[in-house]
């Protein structure tokens, strides 16, 4: 598994924490709300962008997986890893597996982010002082923070695929020139892993 | 004496273990956080903290780890949550090899 990088790396946020009203809150720099608008939109994109013949597929039949258009294993390895194989040695049962559910889970994962790219829209400062607006303060509430929690994964799921990422390669990331586009990628992936540790952290304190 | 009319069945009887045969592996992968993979086996399967733990080691380090079991039907709905969640699971029978 991976493991969140201390002090999120360059990270201009503050973690989340508890606040009042039962909600959880961090402040975030606007640059970081929108590098995170920018991350979700994508990754709304990503799994919605669906083959035409599947979103064509009408009624009853395309909801029951019976009709012809049903979902094939996805090529593109994040799409694999966002939407993995159910079986791993019955490639019929897998493919009948991922029928039932690809639709439901790629709906679920859609509606997650768009969730988030909710929270963070009422969040952008407009009309603040320039000073403010550096400073963002983003509430959750228990739903989007599950929320927040499933699309950060699904976040560092899609940009560790590309990336290539391996169990304990922090400093070969490290070793690479400033310059190399991918390392400003995986920078990225390192403050996602930080953030979701924070959140992850003080939901975690509420279910012990 | 007569014995009693009404014999209570013992409980094992009522649950056969053909009933059981299907269980749900968690696979170990570089990305998800060990705190997350904790945090996912409280909150969907409502474990304990320390049974979570325990699991969410048996995954990082054994590489993957047996979460649940039950029905065929049961783990499917569990895979399927796994995968909603970003873990990578799969289901398959009890017996099968790991």
């Amino acid at each position: 598994m991976g493991h969140a990088a201390e002090g999120g790396g360059q990270s201009l946020s503050t973690a989340f924490r508890r606040a009042r009203g039962g909600v959880v809150a961090a402040s975030f720099h606007v640059v970081e709300v929108e590098l995170l608008r920018s991350l979700v939109g994508q990754l709304l994109e990503l799994v919605r962008d669906e083959p035409a013949d599947l979103a064509a597929g009408d009624g009853w039949a395309a909801e029951l997986g019976l009709a012809d258009d049903a979902p094939s294993r996805p090529t593109d390895p994040v799409l694999l890893r966002l939407f993995p194989d159910g079986y791993r040695e019955d490639a019929e049962a897998a493919s009948d597996f991922r029928r039932f559910t690809e639709r439901g889970l790629r709906d679920s994962k859609a509606a997650t982010a768009a969730t988030v790219l909710a929270s963070l829209a009422t969040a952008d400062g407009a009309g603040l002082p320039a000073k403010s607006r550096e400073k963002i303060r983003i509430e959750l509430d228990s739903a989007e923070s599950e929320a927040w929690l499933r699309t950060l994964t699904d976040l560092r799921l899609a940009l560790g695929t590309r990336l290539g990422v391996t169990e304990g390669d922090e400093d070969d990331w490290l070793a690479l020139d400033e310059n190399d586009p991918r390392r400003h990628v995986h920078d990225v992936y390192d403050w996602l892993g930080w953030v979701q540790e924070t959140l992850v952290r003080t939901l975690s304190s509420a279910l012990e | 004496m007569t014995a009693p009319v009404e014999i209570e069945r013992p409980e094992a009887a009522e649950v056969p273990l053909a009933d059981v045969p299907w269980v749900t592996v968690v696979w170990n992968d570089p990305v998800n956080l060990m705190s997350y993979v904790t945090y996912v086996f409280q909150a969907y399967f409502a474990y304990p903290k320390t049974k979570a733990e325990k699991l969410m080691l048996d995954v990082h380090e054994k590489g993957k780890a047996v979460v649940s079991s039950g029905t065929r039907e049961e783990m499917e709905r569990d895979v399927e949550a796994m995968h909603s969640y970003g873990l990578w699971a799969t289901l398959q029978k009890a017996g099968d090899r790991v």
